[in-house]
Formats: C-alpha cells, sequence, structure tokens
C-alpha cells in the first residue's frame, strides 16, 4: 500500500461485474480505482466509469502496466487475459481472476441484492408513513370532484356550470399528476436505467411529495437553484434522496420555518443543499447519523435507515454528503456530485434511449 | 327543497340553523356553504382551528352555532386541537368530522370526545345535510 493508504484496483472487464466492482468500490473507503477496461467501448461499465471520472479504456494493457496499481481484477472471463496480464503487469500488482475473482463477483451479487431489499424497504416504510398523506391528498379533491358535480345537478344558471366544470377538470389533472408522483418513488429501481435527470424539476417534484407526509403550510420553501447540468441517474432514487432529506428538515422544524433548496455548480462538482432553520443536531449525534439504524425519532417514527440510504444512493453516484449543524440554528445538507465528463472522441455516444425522460 | 338559488336563503322561512365549516380548503367550505344554504341553514367558515375559534368566540352570541363541521388535517390549529378546544368552552355543539383520514383509532378517539360524527371524504351532499340535521336535532333534544 502507498503512504496514502489506499488500495488502487484496476477493473478488467466493464460488463455487469465492473459495472458492480464500480458500485461497491466507490461506497467503500480506502478504495481508489486506478480505471476499467474493455475491448468493447459500449460496455456499460466504462459508460458509468466516465460517469463518475474514473479513467475509462478499451486497452487492458495500458491499465495493467500502470504502476500505481496494487490489484488488479479480472472479470473479463477472457481465457487469454491471465497470460496478457503476467506479461504487462508491474512487479508488485497482484492479481485477483478466476475462481477467486468469481468468488468476490457473487458476493457482490449477494450484497447487491440485499441494499436493493434494504433501499427498497426504506421507500415502503416511508411509503407507509405516508399513507394518511395519500388518502388526505386524494380524498380532498375526491370530495371537491364529488360536491361540484353533485352542485351541477341542482344547477341551471349555464355559466355556474361550466365554472364547476372547470373546478373538476382542474382537480382530475392535479389528481393525475400526484398518482404519477407516487408511481415515480414507489416503483422498484430500475437496475442501472439510467436517465438524464434535471436535479431542479426532481427537487420540486419531492418537494410536492413531502406534502403526502407533512404538512407545509408553514414552511416557506425557497428554491435557490443556480444553473447545474443534468446528470445521468435512476430519477427514483435521487427522488429518494432529496424526499428524505426535506422531509428530515421539515420535520426537525415541526413544520414551521425555512427550506431553502440550492443547487449550484462549485470547484468542480454540482452541489445540491438542503437546510433548515430547526434546532440544529448535537455535535454527538451528527457523526452517527449516516448509520444505519441510527434515529433520534421516537419509536415507529423512523427506521434510522433514511440518511443511510442517502449517503449510499450519493455514494453510488460517485458523491459525497456533508451535514453542516448549528445547534439552535439549523441544519444543512450539502450533496456533492461529479460534473459529468466533457464529451470525448473516445467516450461512447450516448443512445437514444438514455436521453431525458425527467 | 331547490326552491331558491344558492347563497341566498328564503327569508319567508325560519332558518333550521347556524353552522360552522372549518377546513382550509375553500371549495370545500364553498361546496358546504351552498349545500347548507339550501338545506336552510345559515353558514360561517373558517379556514383553520384558529380562524374558527376566532369567529366562534367574535359572535354576538356564540351559541347561536348550532353545529360545526370541522377538518383535521390543517395548518396551525389543527382539527384534534380545535375539537378539544370545542369541546371544552362549548360543550353543547354538536361537531361533525369531515376528514380525508380513513383513521379508525383517530374516529373511536374523537367519538369518545363526544363528536357526534365521524364522515369520511368524499361525502355526498346529502349526507352531509343528514349529518347536519341529526346533530341539531339531537341537540334540540338536549337543550329543550
Amino acid at each position: 500500500m502507498g503512504a496514502e493508504q489506499f488500495i488502487h484496483i484496476a477493473i478488467l472487464g466493464a460488463g455487469r461485474g465492473g459495472t458492480a466492482l464500480i458500485e461497491l468500490f466507490t461506497r467503500c473507503n480506502g478504495i481508489a480505482i486506478t480505471g476499467i477496461a474493455d475491448t468493447n467501448p459500449d460496455a456499460p461499465g466504462l459508460r458509468l466509469a466516465s460517469n463518475l471520472n474514473i479513467p475509462a479504456t478499451t486497452d487492458p494493457v495500458s491499465l495493467v502496466a500502470d504502476k500505481a496499481v496494487d490489484l488488479i481484477v479480472d472479470v473479463t472471463g477472457n481465457p487469454s487475459m491471465p497470460a496478457l496480464i503476467e506479461r504487462h503487469k508491474s512487479a508488485r500488482a497482484e492479481i485477483l481472476s478466476g475462481t477467486a475473482a468469481k468468488l468476490v463477483w457473487s458476493l457482490i451479487q449477494d450484497e447487491r441484492d440485499l441494499y436493493g431489499h434494504l433501499a427498497h424497504a426504506e421507500k415502503l416504510s416511508t411509503l407507509g408513513t405516508f399513507a394518511a398523506g395519500i388518502a388526505h391528498e386524494f380524498n380532498n379533491p375526491l370530495h371537491m370532484m364529488l360536491g361540484f358535480a353533485q352542485l351541477i345537478q341542482d344547477t341551471q344558471d349555464p355559466a355556474t356550470v361550466q365554472e364547476y366544470i372547470q373546478e373538476i377538470v382542474k382537480l382530475i389533472k392535479h389528481l393525475s399528476n400526484m398518482s404519477t408522483s407516487v408511481n415515480l418513488y414507489a416503483r422498484t429501481s430500475t437496475q442501472g436505467e439510467l436517465v438524464l435527470v434535471q436535479i431542479p424539476k426532481l427537487l420540486d417534484e419531492a418537494i410536492r411529495m413531502a406534502k403526502f407526509s407533512t404538512i407545509l403550510d408553514e414552511v416557506t420553501v425557497v428554491p435557490d437553484y443556480g444553473p447545474v447540468p443534468d446528470i445521468q441517474a435512476e430519477p427514483g432514487e435521487l427522488l429518494q434522496v432529496f424526499l428524505n432529506l426535506i422531509v428530515n428538515a421539515v420535520q426537525a422544524m415541526n413544520a414551521r420555518g425555512q427550506l431553502t433548496l440550492r443547487t449550484g455548480v462549485e470547484q468542480g462538482s454540482i452541489t445540491v443543499s438542503v437546510e433548515d432553520t430547526g434546532p440544529g443536531i448535537a455535535p454527538q449525534d451528527l457523526a452517527k447519523i449516516f448509520a444505519p439504524f441510527f434515529t433520534t425519532k421516537k419509536e415507529g417514527k423512523g427506521t434510522g435507515l433514511g440518511l443511510y440510504i442517502v449517503d449510499t444512493i450519493v455514494r453510488k453516484y460517485g458523491g459525497r454528503i456533508e451535514p453542516r449543524s448549528e445547534v439552535g440554528k439549523g441544519t444543512a445538507f450539502r450533496i456533492h456530485f461529479p460534473l459529468p465528463a466533457p464529451p470525448q472522441d473516445t467516450a461512447p455516444a450516448p443512445r437514444a434511449a438514455s436521453q431525458a425522460t425527467f | 327543497m331547490g326552491m331558491w338559488p344558492f347563497g341566498h336563503h328564503d327569508p319567508s322561512k325560519k332558518s333550521m340553523g347556524r353552522v360552522l365549516i372549518v377546513d382550509d380548503e375553500e371549495n370545500i367550505r364553498k361546496i358546504a356553504r351552498l349545500t347548507l344554504t339550501k338545506a336552510g341553514y345559515e353558514v360561517i367558515e373558517g379556514k383553520d382551528g384558529g380562524d374558527a375559534i376566532e369567529a366562534l368566540n367574535s359572535g354576538e352570541n356564540p351559541l347561536l352555532v348550532d353545529a360545526i363541521i370541522c377538518d383535521i388535517r390543517m395548518p396551525k390549529i389543527n382539527g384534534v386541537e380545535a375539537i378539544s378546544y370545542f369541546r371544552s368552552q362549548y360543550p353543547s355543539v354538536p361537531i361533525i368530522v369531515q376528514t380525508g383520514f380513513p383513521d379508525l383509532n383517530l374516529a373511536t378517539s374523537l367519538m369518545k370526545q363526544g363528536v357526534s360524527d365521524y364522515l369520511v371524504k368524499p361525502v355526498e351532499n346529502e349526507k352531509l345535510i343528514a349529518a347536519v340535521n341529526k346533530a341539531v336535532e339531537e341537540r334540540a333534544m338536549f337543550t329543550s
């Protein structure tokens, strides 16, 4: 290991195995990915790597020969690869290949499934707390639709009838938007289906969703959206992140105060902040908030998984999250996402299917 | 029935009573006002618990309110808080809960506090009129 205490890893093979390795290693502390190689320029792992600013190449030899590499993980399944690695690697680089690599691969698969279930369970548990709010948010418009419809039955004046019909049409549109939001949030992660996401739009969506779990009438929402590039992500996952932070912030303020949402570009990264004017988090708790099952909420009110999932999703996209809190003043969660790599000649062209759907 | 236009009640006819509707949604108050006015009631409105308490206390005679229709989920003073205030200050005024929450526990606990009806939205206009009629009649039986 070098002086920095990092294990520098080169990944060979950017199919499902290589992609899973990137996702796992970016979540782990103490691991630096030197690069990933695959002779197929369209391999999904190469695209993910360039999104995360990890060197991606179609030339395995140059990566294997890199002097900084401590460990080469070969998940190509290519029988001629071990000989090629032996020929070009530096003397100190170790190799993980064959059955050992398969073992690591199956452990990762297992961990990934487990994490997927956990993230979905957290989502469902949040949806459970939304149930009452969702019922309220749907039943109110239904009540008004029924009321206006019944009033129309007894109304002779055409202008009044028109007015009520317009109200009903508005309510139907509102209901339809809400069901879209709930569906976007509740559906299972689509396993790597990345689309271009507009962060400010998703923050607005999260505010709409937050109304299911908390009353926002006395919260002043201040959107301060600086221009940010779209990022490649699963919209449902980022929605889970933003919604978690927003609901936490509103609950911390006891539904009274100011909620500021900011986006911007700073020092080479995209920043997204969620800031509240609540009582703040005690320093001894601040260190523990991202740990699984840590919660300060009353029993039955929180799973303790929210911020753990938030942190895990943010890391998956190569980002990090920074909490800052002052007792008596408020708390700010700031997320840094890597800026998308500028388009290069070698980078695979984005597929039509990955154009913005959100 | 249906003989006079909405929003006006027949001056030749004696009012059936005075009803306070408390809901943060303007259109819900409007629907209740039009429906109950047509059924012969006078309707006053409050947009949240605090507003409703103020409306009651500022009236010339608070006892003139014959029934209160109250939502649960509202900003500032919510329905549960407002209802407990109404029950303590005006114990003889019947309260009808009209809410989007189909919550059995809440319904049970509010009925125990003496709430006369718990209606889950969407509520048909006739059902609201029937609930108000029943509450006002029962009150008349107790107070007369």
